[in-house]
């Protein structure tokens, strides 16, 4: 059986357990590193436009609507769906085929966040809606064999756009350059999208996207190094240091360190992922910086990734309830303030196993130092 | 075009005061209290929340959210100017670092944080124009700002800011120009690198590097391959590029905000790219361009390039139509379909562009960024 196959089948068992009519997957071509992305995540397929819909009937049948209508072709090529239609009217078409479906009773919509206004009051003229992302929540929760396989290939991506930022991270490179240098190097090696943050200098507050600044000596260059390929993010955070990095840094950051040890310690399937951020918030207060771990300094200690699920979620601190479960992936970044050194940057993605987890990339977690 | 939207603009941002100085958004905020006093607006609203559409509170801000998340520009007729985005408190520095509003409030949720706002400022009841709230919003903010403005006049001002947005003043035209050079610069740098090996993923990253090297916030690219079954403009993938083989590549590049947009053919020849000419759209287009004028109507304009087309025995696809109009958006007013009812204006800068298919040729598409200046059409993107 395809991977679609298996999709709808999961789909309309669901569908039926609700006793819906059919099923609405919603996307209005946005893409949120911190969200996951049901539509891409069902059809396999990556929109362009505005508005776009996989509608599912509880009998069986199956369209994917999308815009612009150029864009038809490649859906044809990508998704799984064979039932694709281009639509420059949007509503109007969709309502065409609920009727054509018999979708005008109940109908589950996954990804009715990102409707706006009109398109979802005219959407509960036609049906009564109901929310339902937790259908694809639940087909998405463990990630299959070949979506692991895209993860690990992307891993690969973020160990190679690691390198790159290391080796261009250098004094009088712009902000902007250093962070294209990165990109040409992941999209070099089959990145389809990137999600990339820095910040540069003798103290910095946060990451944020390039600036002009000219790296200098004495900075601590950060970096959020995020490649995608086929919706699956995967993160790397490191920190280095242009010139010879004093004591002081070098204590600190070693606390960082012992703190990401100390968490994936608790990682394994079954236990709870706030034991992620307790780990990290641990060795960070015995340190004496217990006030910074929290906000408006430090926000959360990780999160998950995925497409179709980003389970156990966008945030990972200490009151996060999920448990983290086999075939997650999670980053667990104790990235840093501290009042002596600035924000400093320290992170993994991992894979969640029964008996632990499994380092995705394989560069090393250090500080790193850049003397030339 | 539309095109593939990224997860983040991860290029240059900046706030450059001197290609675009605070007195530059102040006379917006004046020109458009007059207009709010003339319709009896207490307080505009405008709202965006997607890397494409920031257009409106950018216009007033020079904000620009670099994730899909929300962002309002509340305008009281007199008094100070607000930005309030969603986001997290400890971003505000950067924020404030791009735009010249000092009443910045990070929130969860902007429509809730603005009717807070509003509600501390006496403004509900009262008068409210709002630009981009229900075309933009997630259904159920617009449902609680909707609930919570009950007692006020909600009047529509979208129409207000399309024209004002739809004519540049001369520093948006130079920052067109500036992303335009940069369009041009990646299309020259893929004609000057030699590939051992070439993938559109290749393409795409050297095309992408030049970009932001040259300061570019964002960049988009699609590639069209008219050897292909069904050939259409996509976004690039991992597949071989081969030798002799036309591709048509679309670059969009953002710089400080504003967007320039460039179609154009190569051929990849040996081991590296040339411009090419083998365009049959290439005779039709240069026409089109010679025929934009001030004061045109914009459906005349597109009625008798449709014929012309036809005269030429050339089938225009009507899904890519004949471009819009070009700034903080990449498309935005206006619109060069059956829809609009306007004329070219001078000031105007167009993303003008063309698709056919042809029995013998195949797909071909072609575009350019033109500025209507005084003395006629300026191609901006032409190498």
């Amino acid at each position: 059986m395809s991977d679609g196959n298996r999709k709808l089948e999961k789909a309309l068992k669901l569908i039926n357990q609700k006793g819906l009519d059919g099923l609405i997957i919603y996307s209005s071509g946005t893409c949120f590193v911190l969200k996951p992305f049901y539509f891409y995540y069902f059809t396999e397929f990556r929109p362009i436009g505005s508005n776009n819909a996989a509608l599912v009937s509880r009998s069986g049948d199956v369209l994917l609507l999308l815009g612009p209508r150029w864009d038809a072709g490649r859906a044809a090529r990508q998704s799984w769906i064979r039932n694709i239609q281009g639509t420059s009217d949007f509503f109007k078409d969709l309502t065409n085929v609920l009727r054509k479906f018999n979708m005008t009773g109940t109908v589950g919509v996954a990804g009715a966040d990102q409707m706006t206004y009109p398109l979802y009051e005219g959407l509960r003229r036609e049906a009564a809606v109901e929310p339902a992302d937790d259908i694809i929540e639940e087909m998405a929760q463990e990630k299959t064999s070949e979506e692991l396989e895209v993860i690990r290939k992307t891993a690969r991506i973020a160990d190679i756009g690691l390198q790159a930022f290391l080796r261009h991270a250098r004094i009088g490179i712009r902000e902007c350059e250093l962070l294209a240098e990165v990109e040409f190097a992941m999209r070099s090696a089959g990145a389809d999208d990137i999600f990339n943050l820095m910040g540069s200098g003798s103290h910095n507050y946060a990451m944020h996207a390039p600036t002009d600044r000219r790296l200098a000596s004495g900075d601590a260059v950060i970096g959020e190094i995020t490649p995608a390929c086929e919706g699956q993010f995967v993160q790397l955070c490191r920190t280095v240091f242009l010139g010879s990095p004093a004591p002081v840094l070098v204590e600190k950051y070693d606390i960082l360190v012992r703190a990401l040890a100390e968490s994936l310690k608790q990682v394994k399937a079954g236990n709870p992922a706030a034991l992620i951020s307790k780990g990290m918030n641990g060795v960070i207060s015995q340190a004496g910086y217990g006030k910074y771990c929290y906000p408006p300094y430090m926000r959360a200690r990780g999160h998950g990734f995925g497409v179709g699920s980003i389970a156990p979620g966008a945030v990972i601190d200490d009151d996060t309830e999920a448990v983290l479960k086999k075939n997650q992936v999670v980053i667990a970044h104790p990235n840093q303030y501290f009042p002596e050194t600035g924000y400093l940057a320290c992170g993994e993605t991992i894979l969640i196993t029964e008996a632990g987890f499994e380092r995705l990339s394989q560069t090393e977690t250090r500080l790193y130092s850049n003397e030339g | 075009m539309e095109t593939m939207r990224p997860t983040l603009k991860r290029g240059r941002d900046v706030w450059d005061r001197i290609n675009m100085p605070k007195t530059e958004f102040l006379e917006r905020v004046g020109k458009i209290r007059a207009r709010m006093g003339e319709q009896g607006m207490n307080v505009l609203l405008l709202h965006a929340n997607s890397t494409d559409e920031y257009g409106d509170p950018c216009y007033i801000s020079n904000y620009v959210m670099k994730m899909p998340q929300g962002a309002m520009v509340v305008i009281p007729l007199a008094g100070e100017v607000a930005l309030i985005c969603e986001g997290f408190a400890r971003d505000l520095p950067g924020v404030k670092g791009i735009t010249w509003v000092e009443n910045v409030i990070s929130c969860d949720n902007v429509s809730a944080r603005s009717i807070a706002f509003l509600k501390e400022n006496g403004l509900i009841p009262s008068t409210i124009g709002i630009s981009g709230l229900e075309q933009s919003m997630p259904h159920d903010q617009y449902r609680f700002f909707l609930d919570s403005t009950g007692s006020c006049n909600v009047i529509r001002a979208n129409r207000m800011i399309r024209e004002m947005r739809m004519i540049k003043s001369q520093r948006e035209v130079d920052q067109v120009r500036r992303s335009a050079r940069i369009v041009t610069r990646a299309f020259e740098k893929i004609c000057q690198t030699t590939f051992s090996q070439i993938s559109e993923k290749n393409i795409e990253a050297v095309m992408g590097r030049e970009a932001y090297f040259e300061g570019a916030e964002d960049v988009r690219i699609l590639i069209a391959r008219p050897g292909e079954a069904n050939s259409a403009l996509r976004p690039l993938e991992g597949l071989p590029v081969s030798a002799h083989e036309p591709v048509m590549l679309c670059l969009a590049v953002e710089f400080e905000r504003y967007w320039a947009q460039g179609i154009k053919t190569f051929l990849f020849e040996k081991d590296t790219f040339v411009e090419s000419d083998r365009n049959f759209l290439r005779p039709l287009f240069n026409r089109i361009i010679e025929s934009l004028a001030a004061g045109r109507e914009i459906s005349r304009f597109r009625g008798e390039t449709l014929a012309q087309a036809g005269s030429l025995q050339i089938d225009v696809l009507p899904e890519y139509g004949l471009g819009q109009g070009i700034g903080l958006s990449l498309q935005e007013a206006p619109f060069l379909d059956e829809s609009e009812t306007g004329r070219f204006q001078e000031g105007m800068c167009l993303a003008l562009q063309i698709a056919a298919r042809h029995e013998e040729a195949g797909f071909a598409v072609m575009g350019e960024t033109v500025y209507l200046s005084g003395n006629g059409p300026e191609v901006l993107t032409r190498v």
